[in-house]
C-alpha cells in the first residue's frame, strides 16, 4: 500500500498545480523513504515562505485532526500580527510556529529519563511510554513548542508527522498548506526543493541567539518577530490588562 | 525605525509547573536550611544553640517529608517516578535531584531518629499506653554516637539539595527570569529566611522563650540582609548591563505594572521584618516570622508562576501568575495541611524538646523525657 501511495503522490505531483510545493516535497520524502543505503539518511527540515502564508490556519486544523491534539493546545499554529512601520499603512504578517527540531535541542539534555530523543533523520521525538510528565522540557524549549497533553499526561509536540514521513507522506500541515508556504524535505539532498530554497533565498530562524540550530527556516521573517514579540498581545490576561503594549526593554 | 506590533492571533501557553512545584521548592528549601541550622548543636556539640536546634530539627523533618509529596504531585505521571532511577539522564539536573532528594530525606530521618533514640528508649521502658511503640522505635537500644556521622551526611545532602534546586532552574535559558547565576544563592538565602520564619512562629506557639525569639530574630536580620544584598546586586548588574543574563531577565518583565508592584511588595516583605527584628528582637516573633514565611514563599511563587507567565515568543503575559481551580488551590492548601498535621503529630508524639547532642555511651538510667501523650 505504501508503494502505491507513493506512486500515487508522485503521479499527482506531476499534474497538480495548487499543491505543487507540497507534492514535490512528497516525492522527495518517498524517494528518501525508499532508499535504504546508510549514506542516504535524510535530514528533514522545513522552509516556510512567509510571502505565501495567508494565515488560513488550515495547517493548524490539519495538525489537530492528524495528531489528535487536545482542544487546549497546539502542535502548530499561525500567529498573526499587524505591523505598522514609521506610521505607514499597517501590514498583516503571518508566522507559522512549530517545533524547530533543533540540531542542538535544549529540551533533550534536561529530560531526566531520556524520554526526549533525536533520531538520525533530525526529528526530535518523545517516547510517550517513558515520559514522566515533569514538564522540564516544556520549560527548556525556547519556542513554546511543547506542552503537557492533558489527555495523555505526557509531553507533546510536533513530530514533523513522523508516522507520515515513515510512510512516504508529507507532514499534514505541509500537505494541507493552501498557499504552498510550508515546504518540507531533505536538507542533506542538494537537489531537494528545500535545499534549493535555502540556497536561493535569504532565510532566518527564530531566536537565533539561543544557538539551537533549528531545522525550520523562514523566508521573509521580519526581525521584530524572530524572538519574543514586543507589542500589544491578542490575549489580555488579568495581570497585563493595564498595559497597552510591552516594549521589551528597560 | 519605529515599529508597532499588534498580535492579532496567538496561542496562550499554560504553566507546566503548577503550584505544587512552588510548594516543593518552598518546603525543601526550608527543610535543608533548617537542618543546616540544627547541625552546630547536634553535631558540633554547641549546647548553647540547643533550643534553636530542636526547633530547626523539627522544622527540617516535617517539611522534609511533605516536600517530596508535593514534588510527586507535580509530575503528570506520578506512578512513573521509578523511571527516574532506571533511566537516569546524567545531563539533567532533575535526574540528579531524583537521587539527591531521597538520599537527603533518608539521611535526615535517620539523623532525627538517632538524635531522639535515647528518649525513645526511655519512653519504651515506662509503663504507659504507647510504650510498645517507642520500644519499636528505639530498636532495642539507646546508643546514638553514630548520629554525628548521619548529621554530616544529611548536611552534605542538604547542600546538594540547595545546589540542585537552584541550578535546575537557573540553567533554563529559555526563561530569562530563571536563567540568572544569582538564582541558586537567592533560593538558598530565602530558604534560610523561610526556615527562620517558621521557627519564630513555632517558638511563639511552643516555647515563648524571649531569649530564643531574640536569637532567631537576629538570625533573621542576617538572612534578610543577605537576601536584600543579593536583590540589590541582581538589580544593579541588570541595570548596568554587567551581566547580560540579568539584563535580559529584567527586560523580560520591565514595563508591566504588575511586576513593578511585585518588586515593591517583595522589597517591603524584606525591609519590614528586617527593621522589626533589628529594632525589637523580642515580642515581634509573630510578625517577623509570618512575614518571613510569606517572603520566602512569595519569592518562589513569583519566580515559578511569574516566570511561566512570560511568553517565550508571544506578546504580553499569560495568566500563570494567578492560577485558580483545583491545581492552583489544592496544591497549596493540601501541602500546608499535610505539614500542619505532621507538625502536630511530631510535637505530640516525639520528645522533641529533650533532644540533646549524641554521646558515645549512655548511662544506664536515662533522664526522664517529657512525655506528651
Amino acid at each position: 500500500m505504501d508503494t502505491t501511495r507513493r506512486g500515487f503522490l508522485g503521479a499527482i505531483g506531476k499534474v497538480t498545480i495548487g499543491a505543487a510545493a507540497s507534492v514535490a516535497g512528497a516525492s522527495q520524502v518517498a524517494e528518501a523513504a525508499q532508499t535504504d543505503t546508510p549514506t542516504a539518511v535524510p535530514h528533514w527540515g522545513m522552509v516556510v515562505d512567509l510571502r505565501k502564508c495567508i494565515g488560513c490556519q488550515a495547517c493548524t486544523v490539519a495538525c489537530i485532526m492528524e495528531n489528535d491534539v487536545p482542544q487546549d493546545a497546539f502542535r502548530t499554529h499561525v500567529s498573526v500580527y499587524e505591523l505598522v512601520k514609521d506610521g505607514q499603512d499597517p501590514a498583516m504578517v503571518m508566522l507559522p510556529r512549530l517545533c524547530n527540531h533543533c540540531d542542538d535541542p535544549p529540551c533533550l539534555p534536561v529530560c531526566p529519563v531520556e524520554a526526549t530523543f533525536k533520531i538520525d533523520s533530525g526529528e526530535v521525538l518523545v517516547d510517550a511510554s517513558k515520559c514522566v510528565g515533569c514538564g522540564y522540557c516544556v520549560q527548556a524549549c525556547p519556542y513554546d513548542a511543547r506542552f503537557i497533553n492533558h489527555e495523555t499526561q505526557v509531553a507533546d509536540k510536533c513530530t514533523f508527522c513522523f508516522h507520515r514521513t515513515q510512510a512516504g507522506l508529507l507532514p499534514a500541515c505541509v500537505e494541507t498548506c493552501v498557499g504552498g508556504a510550508r515546504n518540507f524535505g531533505d536538507l542533506n539532498d542538494p537537489e531537494s526543493e528545500v535545499s534549493k530554497m535555502l540556497a536561493h533565498n535569504e532565510v532566518s530562524v527564530l531566536r537565533p541567539e539561543m544557538h539551537t540550530n533549528p531545522n525550520v527556516y523562514y523566508i521573509g521573517l521580519d526581525d521584530v518577530l524572530d524572538g519574543r514579540v514586543a507589542g500589544e498581545a491578542a490575549y489580555h490576561s488579568e495581570m497585563a490588562d493595564s498595559v497597552s503594549s510591552h516594549e521589551e526593554g528597560l | 525605525m519605529q515599529v508597532q506590533v499588534h498580535e492579532l492571533v496567538g496561542a496562550v501557553h499554560e504553566a507546566a509547573w503548577l503550584p505544587w512545584a512552588v510548594q516543593y521548592f518552598f518546603l525543601i528549601a526550608i527543610s535543608s536550611t533548617a537542618l543546616l541550622m540544627a547541625l552546630p548543636a547536634f553535631v558540633l556539640g554547641r549546647t548553647g544553640d540547643l533550643p534553636k536546634a530542636r526547633l530547626a530539627l523539627m522544622v527540617a523533618v516535617t517539611t522534609g517529608i511533605v516536600a517530596p509529596v508535593a514534588l510527586l504531585a507535580d509530575l503528570h505521571q506520578p506512578f512513573r517516578f521509578w523511571e527516574f532511577f532506571v533511566y537516569t539522564h546524567t545531563t539533567s539536573w532533575m535526574a540528579w535531584g531524583a537521587w539527591i532528594v531521597p538520599s537527603y530525606v533518608a539521611l535526615l530521618l535517620a539523623f532525627a531518629w538517632a538524635i531522639h533514640r535515647p528518649a525513645f528508649y526511655a519512653m519504651g521502658q515506662e509503663n504507659w499506653r504507647f510504650a510498645w511503640l517507642f520500644r519499636l522505635l528505639a530498636l532495642k537500644g539507646e546508643a546514638n554516637g553514630f548520629a554525628r556521622l548521619l548529621g554530616l551526611g544529611a548536611g552534605l545532602a542538604a547542600l546538594g539539595i540547595l545546589l540542585y534546586t537552584g541550578t535546575e532552574v537557573a540553567v533554563v535559558r529559555a526563561r530569562p527570569l530563571w536563567n540568572t547565576p544569582l538564582l541558586p544563592l537567592q533560593f538558598a538565602a530565602t530558604g534560610f529566611v523561610g526556615a527562620l520564619g517558621v521557627m519564630l512562629v513555632l517558638e511563639r506557639v511552643l516555647n515563648r522563650d524571649g531569649a530564643l525569639e531574640e536569637s532567631l530574630n537576629r538570625g533573621l536580620v542576617f538572612a534578610l540582609a543577605v537576601v536584600g544584598g543579593l536583590g540589590i546586586i541582581w538589580f544593579t548588574v541588570a541595570r548596568s548591563g554587567l551581566s547580560p543574563a540579568h539584563t535580559q531577565a529584567l527586560a523580560s518583565v520591565a514595563g508591566f505594572p504588575i511586576w513593578k508592584q511585585i518588586a515593591a511588595w517583595g522589597a517591603l516583605a524584606i525591609v519590614v521584618p528586617f527593621v522589626l527584628a533589628l529594632v525589637a528582637p523580642r515580642n515581634t516573633g509573630w510578625a517577623t516570622g509570618l512575614i518571613a514565611i510569606h517572603a520566602a514563599w512569595m519569592f518562589r511563587w513569583t519566580v515559578f508562576m511569574g516566570g511561566q507567565a512570560v511568553p517565550k515568543v508571544g506578546s504580553g503575559l499569560y495568566d500563570a501568575l494567578l492560577p485558580s481551580g483545583f491545581d492552583g488551590l489544592m496544591g497549596v492548601i493540601g501541602t500546608f495541611g499535610l505539614w500542619i498535621f505532621l507538625l502536630i503529630a511530631y510535637t505530640t508524639f516525639f520528645p522533641w524538646a529533650d533532644a540533646t547532642p549524641p554521646v558515645g555511651r549512655r548511662p544506664t538510667t536515662p533522664a526522664h523525657p517529657a512525655r506528651s501523650v
